[in-house]
């Protein structure tokens, strides 16, 4: 039987008692999402796996624990979560361990990270075909790691240009990639 | 039983846009759009798709600059970054109106040109690649260039030059006035040697 459920209703799902299937669906949900978000903060993909496990199991303890008040706030929830946690990362704090003693680690192993995958030769003719400072800013942003600063020196034009320029340029590529916006 | 996601048919009513995306992975949203997007993230995994295609798009740009194959020009911090990374970095650097021996080699991974003319006040330049008869082949238009720069470096692509035969390319700087005429700012001619063992590509 399948049934859908709102993140809310997940929530109070989980809050009511222990519910296998619904914690495994709260990972399901919620991991790709998180790992985005360690992904952007903290560069880095295991680190990024360890935050979402991380902010996950601490989730799932609030919601086993009758924590979360108003389960509409699960999203809001998570993202606290994980700045805190990424602050806690960053300090060198250490509970991962005590939490996985206390929760096991198993639920994430159902996750999928689907990154999606480029066509590379494709993208060579996209990028060739991009205008020369649309290009340019794309790759001293993308691989030199240039500050929007840096790159308006380079080109000689302000960096509200670049930021137009950028963004241009990555509509224009994922025109040429097929990929709707 | 089987939980799905209620929301998983629902079409996104406020689609974050793939260049505001971009601006977030780059870190240069202001503090409350970077909120903002990350609440919205947290709630909705159509944006949450949209952003991993702009990363995969971003890891793309990277690994193509890394593997020296996109002809453009680039910034003495692209030159610097590639060798600092371990890139092996070939330059030839020919006197305007002069040529220059080169080659490359398999160990070789970024290939420049470094082109010196002098280009202070220009508003417009353009850079063209030509044949061994000096027949335009093609021409990357307005390229950027400081207008204090004595010179401009040209990435040409290491996976041609490491197929292609021996024979001679012509790069050419001239400047475009506004009424569209041309001026030559500088000509200079590799004579490429083919150096890899194996047939050339035709």
């Amino acid at each position: 039987m399948d049934i859908e459920l709102s993140d809310a209703e997940l929530a109070q799902q989980i809050g009511s008692g222990s519910d296998q299937e619904a914690e495994a669906e709260l990972f399901r949900r919620m991991a790709p999402r998180v790992r985005l978000y360690g992904l952007r903060h903290l560069r880095d993909e295991q680190a990024a796996d360890d935050l979402t496990q991380q902010v996950l199991i601490t989730t799932l303890e609030a919601l086993r624990a009758g924590r979360l008040r108003e389960p509409e706030k699960l999203a809001s929830f998570v993202l606290g979560t994980c700045r805190m946690t990424v602050l806690d990362l960053r300090r060198g704090a250490q509970r991962r361990q005590r939490l996985l003693e206390q929760f096991g680690a198993g639920l994430l192993a159902q996750v999928q990270w689907a990154m999606p995958r480029l066509d590379h030769d494709l993208l060579t003719r996209c990028v060739q075909d991009l205008k020369e400072r649309e290009r340019t800013v794309v790759v001293m942003t993308f691989y030199d790691e240039q500050t929007a600063a840096d790159v308006a020196g380079f080109l000689g034009v302000s960096e509200a240009n670049v930021r137009v320029l950028r963004h241009r340029a990555i509509r224009q590529l994922r025109d040429c990639m097929g990929v709707a916006v | 039983m089987t939980i799905r996601n209620r929301s998983d048919r629902a079409t996104c009513s406020n689609p974050i846009d793939a260049a505001v995306l971009a601006d977030y992975w780059l870190g240069v949203l202001t503090g409350a759009e970077e909120e903002a997007v990350e609440e919205h993230l947290l709630d909705c995994d159509q944006c949450g798709a949209r952003l991993r295609e702009v990363i995969a798009l971003a890891e793309g740009i990277r690994s193509l600059a890394r593997e020296g194959r996109l002809r453009m020009v680039v910034s003495d911090a692209f030159v610097k970054r590639a060798a600092e990374e371990g890139l092996r970095v070939r330059v030839y650097a020919p006197p305007p109106g002069g040529g220059v021996q080169c080659t490359v080699t398999a160990e070789d991974d970024i290939l420049i040109a470094r082109l010196a003319a002098n280009l202070r006040g220009e508003k417009r330049v353009d850079l063209c690649i030509c044949d061994e008869r000096g027949v335009e082949q093609f021409r990357l238009p307005d390229i950027p260039v400081h207008t204090r720069a004595n010179s401009v470096a040209y990435q040409e692509s290491i996976t041609f030059w490491k197929a292609a035969p021996t024979t001679k390319m012509i790069a050419r700087l001239v400047t475009i006035d506004e009424a569209g005429g041309e001026r030559l700012l500088g000509e200079y001619t590799f004579n490429h040697t083919r150096s890899l063992p194996g047939r050339a590509a035709e």
